[in-house]
């Protein structure tokens, strides 16, 4: 158990770095919303890896820590409802995939929490004209997720099966 | 178990639908109110004023008694404070996707012009 | 097949950039005489053209340079100036005439003296504004065949009907052509030619004077719509008045004829900028009894009482904001 909970912070840590150092980079495209999200993966990796409460653990631990460091309250709504839906969808497909498609849960949670932030961004400001972006996200999703994907699934072949597993 | 070529091809789909839906939103659709800060006719910001999700400021000039400060806010930009004689860029007030008017700051030669708006109407008198 | 589809989004990207503009449309802005204009044309992209004339008027009317027409004039008090020098000065005197002098081209000192050149806003004694008062007087300004002349210590400004000619020029520019759909927004004096690309007319806002809004939109067709008001270029005096930058030619302080801004709509732009401003100096009851007796045009007027006046001519034309606190009233 304790075990568990000192690999859970560590990670919960590494995606925090990893979120914060992001942060500091100025976006590439003009277009916001749309960046690498090199804390998914971590989410992703524990996903696949560790199981779903671990995940849901480190990746709210991450998101509350990330927006109390670097957002505001709006920044931390869209991170929260974003980081929940992809959570949901990987979660939901985990079944489907094998340890070599990992790189699909990285495409899939990336249009998810794309998704989620732009429905928490509609319900804010009460206007559904942001859906408008929805392709450029979607496609951004992909473009980014099969980036942490696949350095998620790249991790999963790299590090040993022993670190993250639980033995119940 | 799903092949992973079969999983390449449906993101792929997924893609080149994405895409479609792109070119067709640029050709048919309306686009999201856009904010262009131009300075010396460059563009130095482009603001997706659909999409700001708290109001900031832009601080824009050399420091050398060319300062602009622009607040953006959700659907909303205006030069809130300037240290240029006239103030004209202040006194305009705020362009958003229903009043898509440039806001002028002749002497920093700053404009600030909204792209893709339909707003009520073409143009504005003043 | 992963790297095909990174390179494929990337050129979708790229692709999406270059198609910035709606098919047909062409828009286009600049500075020009001191202002910003942008220049929208359906069919055929004029703005290169409207630049080089807007720029080309402007060695010729500016009154900041010290080589144009006007500068030289202002520093020698005579000059030998073009045709087209010449046409404005005098219809910019024929609209004085008309107005009882409430535009009056000489009125530069008085503007200058309240720093509204410069910025640095000042109220000027009251033995500077006699002073002033007696360098203003457009009827002292003399033509004779292409020389103009003016007496010592007079300077002629011609910003106050200049836009309005590019107006004319412009949409002459556009209509030679070829082009049936365009808009121009010259510094807030706003050109139509034609409507809209699918026929119906162009929509112009008339903006609040008291807030960020529009009071009302104006639908034209082939027409002009300029609007003068204080809200722009003002300062607040130290017993709290705002002063704004349109002078009253017969007290060389600024206007206050009750009057928050008026707007002009007609299709001689010349008048339309002219009368714009002589409107706004006149007040309400003088405007009014002007457009029964000259006609020629029609306006929209905003009052500090709140009342939005609007000639009968343009009112089916005319729409009041939604949740408006003005005051609709037809003059007709």
């Amino acid at each position: 158990m304790a075990k568990r909970i000192v690999t859970d912070a560590v990670l919960a840590a590494v995606a925090l770095v990893l979120f914060v150092v992001e942060a500091q980079i100025p976006p590439a495209v003009p277009i916001p919303c749309v960046k690498l999200g090199l804390a998914n993966i971590v989410t992703v990796w524990a996903l696949m890896r560790i199981g779903a409460p671990d995940a849901l653990g480190i990746s709210l631990v991450r998101i509350a820590l990330g927006s109390l460091f670097t957002g505001t309250l709006p920044s931390f709504i869209f991170s929260l409802s974003g980081g929940l839906l992809a959570f949901v969808a990987i979660l939901l497909l985990k079944k489907l995939l094998r340890e070599n498609q990992i790189f699909v849960a990285g495409v899939l949670g990336a249009i998810f929490h794309n998704a989620g932030q732009l429905i928490a961004a509609a319900i804010m400001y009460g206007t559904a004209s942001v859906f408008v972006w929805s392709p450029v996200l979607i496609l951004s999703g992909i473009v980014t997720g099969l980036f942490t994907g696949l350095v998620a699934q790249l991790l999963a072949k790299k590090i040993p099966k022993t670190i993250g597993q639980r033995k119940n | 178990m799903i092949k992973t070529r079969t999983w390449i091809v449906i993101i792929a789909a997924i893609a080149v639908a994405a895409a479609g839906a792109i070119l067709l939103i640029r050709f048919f659709g309306a686009p999201g109110t856009t904010a262009e800060i131009v300075k010396g006719g460059e563009v130095l910001y482009t603001i997706d004023l659909d999409r700001v999700s708290e109001e900031y400021e832009i601080e824009i000039g050399s420091g050398d008694g060319d300062r602009n400060v622009v607040t953006v806010k959700p659907g909303m930009i205006c030069v809130s404070s300037a240290d240029c004689p006239e103030q004209i860029c202040v006194n305009t007030g705020w362009a958003s996707k229903d009043r898509p008017y440039p806001i002028v700051c002749m002497p920093h030669d700053l404009v600030i012009r909204i792209v893709g708006a339909g707003g009520e109407a073409d143009a504005e008198a003043e | 097949m992963i790297k095909k589809i990174a390179i494929l989004s990337a050129a979708v990207f790229t692709a999406l950039a270059l198609y910035a503009c709606a098919p047909g449309e062409h828009t286009s802005d600049f500075f020009a005489m001191d202002t910003y204009m942008s220049v929208k044309t359906y069919g055929v992209d004029a703005a290169e053209t409207v630049k080089g004339e807007a720029e080309r008027l402007e060695s010729l009317f500016s009154v900041t340079d010290d080589v144009s027409e006007i500068g030289i004039l202002n520093a020698n008090g005579r000059v030998e100036a073009s045709d087209e020098t010449i046409e404005l000065i005098e219809r910019a005197l024929y609209i004085s005439g008309m107005t009882d002098g409430a535009l009056d081209i000489t009125v530069y000192p008085a503007v200058r003296a309240w720093g509204f050149t410069t910025g640095e806003y000042a109220v000027p004694s009251p033995e500077k504004i006699e002073e002033l008062r007696s360098l203003i007087d457009c009827t002292k300004v003399t033509v004779d065949g292409n020389t103009v002349s003016v007496p010592d210590g007079y300077m002629v400004d011609l910003g106050a009907v200049a836009k309005g000619y590019l107006g004319d020029r412009v949409r002459d520019i556009l209509k030679n052509a070829g082009i049936t759909s365009a808009i121009a927004d010259l510094g807030g004096s706003i050109v139509t030619v034609g409507g809209k690309p699918d026929g119906s007319p162009w929509r112009v806002a008339i903006r609040d004077p008291n807030g960020d809004g529009s009071v009302g939109v104006i639908e034209v067709k082939d027409k002009c719509v300029v609007t003068s008001g204080g809200y722009e270029r003002y300062f607040t005096d130290e017993n709290g008045v705002k002063r704004w930058h349109i002078i009253d030619p017969a007290t060389a302080e600024p206007a206050d004829a009750g009057l928050l801004s008026a707007t002009v709509v007609g299709e001689d732009g010349v008048l339309c900028d002219g009368l714009s401003t002589a409107l706004f100096v006149m007040g309400a009851e003088k405007a009014e009894a002007m457009w029964r007796k000259e006609g020629g045009f029609e306006m929209i007027l905003v009052t500090k009482t709140g009342d939005v006046l609007v000639t009968d001519g343009i009112i089916d034309s005319f729409s009041l904001s939604e949740g408006s606190p003005y005051e609709l009233k037809v003059i007709g």
